[in-house]
C-alpha cells in the first residue's frame, strides 16, 4: 500500500507530460485528485501499509521497505496536504509542467518519510532533489542557483550514502528505521557525522545554509512552499528516526557543535530577516532561524524538547507553506516582492490580508496558533535539561521574529497604498481554498495540540 | 600416429571465439557477393554471429574448464565478461546501423568481430601468452577501426592509438618476460607461488605488467590517449572501445591481482589502487572542461574505471562480484548515452557530439533529452539507477576491506562529476536556447536500444544480480 503513495504521484507526474502543454484544467484536477488520494489513503486504510521486499543480502541486508506508521504518518499527511494546496495554487505559464514536478516531488518525498530502510531512505533522499532542480532550471532567475542547490544537497547525499554503507557493514542491516539500537565503537561518531552533515545541509543549519536563501527566492512559490515546508524537514526527520535511535551517544559527543551552530542559525537568520527587503528572503531566513530552534531541541536530547520539536516541525510546515503561497499570490499580482515597492494591500484585498495575517502571526509564535505550542514546549524542555544559557539565547530570536514578521505584515498589508502597482484583485475562491486548509490546521493545532502531542510522544517510543 | 593432446572440452571452451572469428570471415565473403546491400547484410550477419556466440558461451557458465593446460579458463568470471563484451559489440553494430553507414561495411563488421574475439580471449586468458594474443588481436583491429572515419581527427586518433597502445604493449610484454623469468612459467597460476615473490624480477615484472594494464584501462596518469582517441574514432567504435577494452584489461588485471600471493599482493597492488583513486578525481575534473560529448564520456570512463578497480581493492570475493556488477551497469549507462549521441548525428562528417548540439534539446526533442538526462544521472550515481547501487556496493567493500580512503575519494570524485554531468543536463533544458533544426534520424532500432538500456539500468537497481561463481580466477 505504501508503494501506492510513492508510485502514484510519480507516475501521474510522468503521465502529465503527455497532456497538451497549454491545458491547465486537466493537470490541476489530476494533481489535486492524486494528492487527495495520497491524503485519504493512509487515513482510511486502517493499517500501516507495510511494503517490504528483500533488496540486498550481501554485504549487508537491505530491504525495499516502506510503511506509514508512527511519525511517518504525520509527515505523509502533511506532505499530501501541502502538495494539494500547492497544486491548487499553481497558476502560471506551463502549469502542466509545474504540477508534474510537484507530483514527482511528492512521490519522492513520500519515499523518504515512509522509508524503513536507510538505503531506501538514501535512495529517495537523492531523488527528491531532481524536481526542484528542474524547477530552478526552468523558472529560476539566476543561473547559479540551480547549481548551488544541487551541488550542496547532492554532496550531502553522497556523505549520507557513505555513512549508510558504513552503517550497513557495521550493523549488518540497514532495514532498521523504527527500531532502536545504540551503535557504539570508534566508528560510530564518524558515521553519525556523515549522516549529520547530510541532514544539516538539507535543514539547513549554519554554516551549511548558503544554498538556501537564493534557492527559496528563485524557485516559483508553489514549489518553494513544498521545499521549505517538507523537503527541509527531511533532515530533521532523519535526526529523529536515524540519529536519536542509533547514535544517541555520538549525538552527545558532537552536541555542543550542533547546539552552537543552531544558536548561530537562530540569531543570524533572525537578524538577516530583519534587514532584508525581499519578502521571500525574509521568510527564507526566518526558516533558518526557526529550524535552528528545532535542531537545538533535538540535540538537547530532552524528551519534552523533542516532542516540542515534532510539534514545531508540523507547525513550521504549515505556516511556511502558507506564507510562501501567499507571497506567491502577492508577487503574481504586483510583479514584485520587494518591501520597498509594496504597501497598503490590505485596504483593497481583505481576504488576502486576513490569510497573510494568520500565517504571519503563526510564524511569530502568537499563542493560540500552532507555532506557539512548539516554541514553548521546546524551550521548556531545553530549560529543564539544564541548558539555561542556550534556552535564554533562543528566546532572543523569538522576540526578533515578532519584529520581522510584523515588519513584513506592516510593509505589505498596511501603510499607504502605493499608486504605481498594477491590477489588484482579491483572492479568488480557488486561491483561498488553497491556503484555507493550512490556516485551519494552524488554528486547530494551536487550540488543540494534543493530536500532534500524541504523535510526538511516539518519538520517545522510537528511542 | 599423432594423438590429439586436446579434448573436445578444450575446443568447446574457445568455440564462442571461433564462432565470432568465423562469422567475420563469412561477413567478408557475403560482402563480396552482395555489394549492393548497403551493409545491412553484414550487420545482420555480424549480430547473428555475436548472438550465437553469446548463447553458446552462456552454456559454459556453470562448468569451469581449464582449457589448453591453463591457457584459457572458461566458466564463471570469463563467461560473464565475454557476455559483456558480446553485448557491447552487438550494441556497436546496432549503432552502425543507426548512424549513417560508411561505404565498406563488410570490412568494418569483420574488424569489430575480430576485436571482439580478441577481447573474449582476454576475458578467459589464464596465461601470459594468451593474454598478449588476445590483447594484440583486440588492439590491431581497433587501430584500423579508429582511423575509419573521413574526418581528419579520425586519422589522428588511429595513429595516436597505435603509437601509445604499442608502447603500453611493450611495457606489458617486458613485464611478462620478467615474470616468466622469475617464475619459470607463463601461467598466471604459477605467480601464486609465494617463494617466487622474493625474486626482484618478480616485482619489476609485476610493476611493468601493471603499468601496461593501467595504460589499457586508461587510469591516470596513463590516460591521456583516451579522450583524443575517443574523439576521433567513429561513434559506434568509441562506444565499443569504451566498454570492451576496459572489460578485457579488467579481466586480466583481476586474474593477476587474485593470483599473486598475499605477501606480495598488498605492496604490489597498492600503487595500482592509488592511481585508481587518482583517476576518480582526475577523470571527473577533466570532464569539467570538455565541449565534446565523446571527450566528456571518455573522461567519465576514466573515472568510472577507477570506481571499478577500487571494488577489487582488498581482492575479496565480493569485490570481484561488485566490480562485475558495476561494469555491467556502466556498460548499459554508457552505451545508452552513446545511442543518444548517435541519434543526434546529422552526417558522417559531423557526428553531432559537440556539446552545443545538446543546447535546448528538451525544447526540440523532449523524449531524447529525458533519456539522455537519465543516463547522465545514472553515470553520476543518482538513484534509482544501477550507478547508485553500484556505488554503495563498492563503498561498502572498501569500508570492509580497510580502504576507507578509496571510499572517500569515490565520494569526492562523484561530487565533482555531478557538476560536469549536470552541465549537459542544464544545457539541454535551457529555455533561452536558440532554435536550431534537429536532424534526428528516424531509426526505431536505436530507440529500442535506448529503451532496453533504460529498463536494464533501473531493473539492476532493484534486482542486483551479482554472479556468484566467479572465483577462483586461476587454477
Amino acid at each position: 500500500m505504501s508503494l501506492v503513495l510513492i508510485l502514484l504521484p510519480v507516475l501521474a507526474g510522468c503521465a502529465l507530460f503527455f497532456v497538451p502543454r497549454a491545458d491547465r484544467a486537466i493537470s490541476r484536477v489530476t494533481g489535486c485528485v492524486v494528492a487527495a488520494i495520497t491524503f485519504f489513503l493512509p487515513l482510511l486504510a486502517g493499517s500501516d501499509g507495510t511494503f517490504a521486499a528483500r533488496w540486498l543480502s550481501r554485504p549487508f541486508t537491505a530491504s525495499l521497505h516502506w510503511a506509514w506508521g508512527g511519525l511517518a504518518f504525520w509527515m505523509v499527511l502533511l506532505l499530501a496536504l501541502c502538495t494539494f494546496c500547492a497544486i491548487l495554487a499553481t497558476n502560471m505559464q506551463q502549469t502542466r509542467t509545474m504540477v508534474a514536478l510537484l507530483l514527482m516531488l511528492e512521490g519522492t518525498m513520500m519515499g523518504v518519510f515512509m522509508a524503513r530502510d536507510i538505503l531506501a531512505f538514501a535512495l529517495f533522499w537523492d531523488l527528491m532533489l531532481i524536481p526542484p532542480f528542474f524547477a530552478l532550471v526552468g523558472w529560476g532567475e539566476h543561473r547559479d542557483t540551480a547549481w548551488r542547490y544541487l551541488i550542496y544537497n547532492f554532496s550531502g547525499g553522497l556523505l549520507l550514502l557513505l555513512s549508510t554503507a558504513a552503517f550497513g557493514v557495521l550493523y549488518g542491516s540497514t532495514d532498521v528505521i523504527g527500531t532502536t539500537h545504540q551503535l557504539v565503537g570508534q566508528w560510530a561518531p564518524w558515521i553519525f557525522a556523515g549522516f549529520a552533515i547530510a541532514f544539516a545541509v538539507k535543514t539547513p543549519l549554519f554554516p551549511l545554509h548558503t544554498w538556501m536563501p537564493a534557492t527559496y527566492s528563485d524557485t516559483p512559490p508553489v514549489m518553494v512552499s513544498l521545499v521549505s515546508s517538507l523537503q527541509s524537514k527531511a533532515g530533521l526527520f532523519g535526526f529523529l528516526v536515524i540519529g536519536l535511535p542509533f547514535f544517541a551517544d555520538a549525538m552527545g559527543a558532537w552536541k555542543w557543535i550542533f547546539i552552537i551552530a543552531s544558536l548561530i542559525s537562530l540569531l543570524y537568520g533572525a537578524w538577516i530577516a530583519l534587514v532584508q527587503t525581499d519578502a521571500k528572503r525574509i521568510v527564507a531566513y526566518s526558516s533558518l532561524s526557526h529550524l535552528g530552534l528545532i535542531i537545538l531541541a533535538i540535540f538537547s536530547q530532552n524528551p519534552i524538547a523533542i516532542q516540542g520539536a515534532f510539534i514545531y516541525i508540523v507547525a513550521h510546515s504549515l505556516f511556511s507553506a502558507a506564507l510562501f503561497l501567499i507571497l506567491g499570490y502577492i508577487e503574481e499580482r504586483e510583479d514584485t516582492r520587494s518591501l520597498v515597492r509594496l504597501g497598503g494591500l490590505g485596504k483593497i484585498n481583505p481576504k488576502l490580508a486576513g490569510a497573510f495575517t494568520i500565517a504571519a502571526l503563526a510564524a511569530l509564535g502568537l499563542p493560540g496558533l500552532a507555532g506557539f505550542v512548539g516554541e514553548i514546549v521546546i524551550l521548556t524542555g531545553v530549560f529543564k535539561n539544564g541548558y539555561f544559557w542556550p534556552a535564554l539565547i533562543a528566546l532572543i530570536p523569538i522576540v526578533l521574529a515578532s519584529a520581522y514578521m510584523l515588519r513584513l505584515l506592516q510593509d505589505i498589508i498596511n501603510g499607504p497604498l502605493r499608486e504605481d502597482i498594477p491590477e489588484r484583485r482579491d483572492l479568488t475562491w480557488v486561491e483561498g481554498l488553497a491556503v484555507a486548509p493550512l490556516l485551519a490546521a494552524l488554528v486547530i493545532l494551536g487550540v488543540y495540540p494534543h493530536a500532534v502531542l500524541y504523535a510526538a510522544s511516539l518519538v520517545g517510543v522510537a528511542r | 600416429m599423432i594423438t590429439n593432446p586436446y579434448t573436445w572440452a578444450d575446443w568447446s571452451a574457445v568455440l564462442p571465439l571461433f564462432i565470432v572469428g568465423g562469422v567475420a570471415v563469412l561477413v567478408l565473403l557475403a560482402d563480396l557477393v552482395m555489394r549492393k546491400a548497403n551493409g545491412w547484410v553484414s550487420i545482420l550477419l555480424g549480430i547473428a554471429g555475436l548472438i550465437a556466440a553469446a548463447v553458446y558461451a552462456a552454456q559454459n557458465y556453470e562448468q569451469a574448464h581449464n582449457a589448453f593446460y591453463g591457457g584459457f579458463i572458461q566458466g564463471g568470471f570469463a563467461v560473464v565478461l565475454q557476455e559483456v563484451i558480446l553485448i557491447s559489440a552487438i550494441f556497436s553494430l546496432v549503432l552502425f546501423h543507426a548512424t549513417r553507414r560508411p561505404e565498406r561495411m563488410g570490412g568494418i563488421v569483420a574488424l569489430v568481430l575480430w576485436a571482439t574475439s580478441g577481447a573474449m580471449l582476454m576475458a578467459g586468458a589464464a596465461n601470459l601468452m594468451t593474454v598478449f594474443l588476445g590483447l594484440e588481436l583486440l588492439s590491431l583491429a581497433l587501430y584500423c577501426l579508429c582511423a575509419l572515419s573521413e574526418r581528419p581527427t579520425s586519422r589522428e586518433s588511429g595513429l595516436k592509438y597505435l603509437m601509445l597502445s604499442s608502447t603500453a604493449s611493450g611495457f606489458l610484454l617486458f613485464g611478462m618476460a620478467m615474470l616468466f623469468g622469475a617464475s619459470g612459467s607463463v601461467t598466471i597460476a604459477s605467480l601464486a607461488n609465494a617463494a617466487v615473490a622474493s625474486n626482484p624480477l618478480y616485482w619489476l615484472g609485476g610493476g611493468l605488467f601493471l603499468v601496461g594494464l593501467a595504460f589499457k584501462l586508461s587510469l591516470v596518469p596513463f590516460h591521456v590517449w583516451s579522450p583524443d582517441v575517443y574523439e576521433g574514432a567513429p561513434l559506434p567504435i568509441t562506444a565499443f572501445m569504451s566498454v570492451v577494452t576496459k572489460a578485457g584489461a579488467l579481466a586480466v588485471f583481476a586474474r593477476f591481482a587474485y593470483a599473486i600471493p598475499a605477501s606480495a599482493s598488498h605492496a604490489l597492488l597498492l600503487p595500482f589502487f592509488i592511481i585508481a583513486g587518482i583517476s576518480m578525481i582526475a577523470g571527473n575534473l577533466g570532464m569539467l572542461a570538455q565541449t565534446d560529448m565523446k571527450r566528456l564520456l571518455a573522461y567519465s570512463g576514466i573515472a568510472q574505471i577507477g570506481y571499478i578497480v577500487a571494488a577489487l581493492a582488498g581482492t575479496t570475493a565480493l569485490g570481484v562480484r561488485y566490480a562485475i556488477y558495476y561494469l555491467v551497469a556502466y556498460m548499459f549507462m554508457n552505451l545508452g548515452a552513446f545511442a543518444v549521441v548517435a541519434l543526434l548525428s546529422p552526417s558522417a562528417q559531423d557526428e553531432g557530439s559537440r556539446i552545443e548540439a545538446f543546447h535546448g534539446l528538451a525544447l526540440r526533442r523532449p523524449a531524447l533529452a529525458a533519456v539522455m538526462t537519465f543516463f547522465l544521472l545514472a553515470l553520476a550515481g543518482f538513484p534509482p539507477t544501477a550507478g547508485f547501487l553500484g556505488k554503495i556496493l563498492i563503498l561498502s567493500t572498501n569500508v570492509t576491506t580497510g580502504f576507507p580512503w578509496l571510499a572517500a575519494l569515490l565520494i569526492a570524485g562523484t561530487a565533482i562529476s555531478l557538476y560536469a554531468y549536470f552541465k549537459v543536463i542544464r544545457l539541454m533544458y535551457d529555455r533561452h536556447a536558440r532554435p536550431q533544426e534537429s536532424a534526428v534520424a528516424p531509426l526505431p532500432l536505436a530507440y529500442v536500444t535506448m529503451a532496453i538500456c533504460v529498463a536494464l539500468v533501473v531493473i539492476m537497481t532493484f534486482y542486483p544480480l551479482t554472479p556468484s561463481n566467479v572465483l577462483p580466477l586461476v587454477k
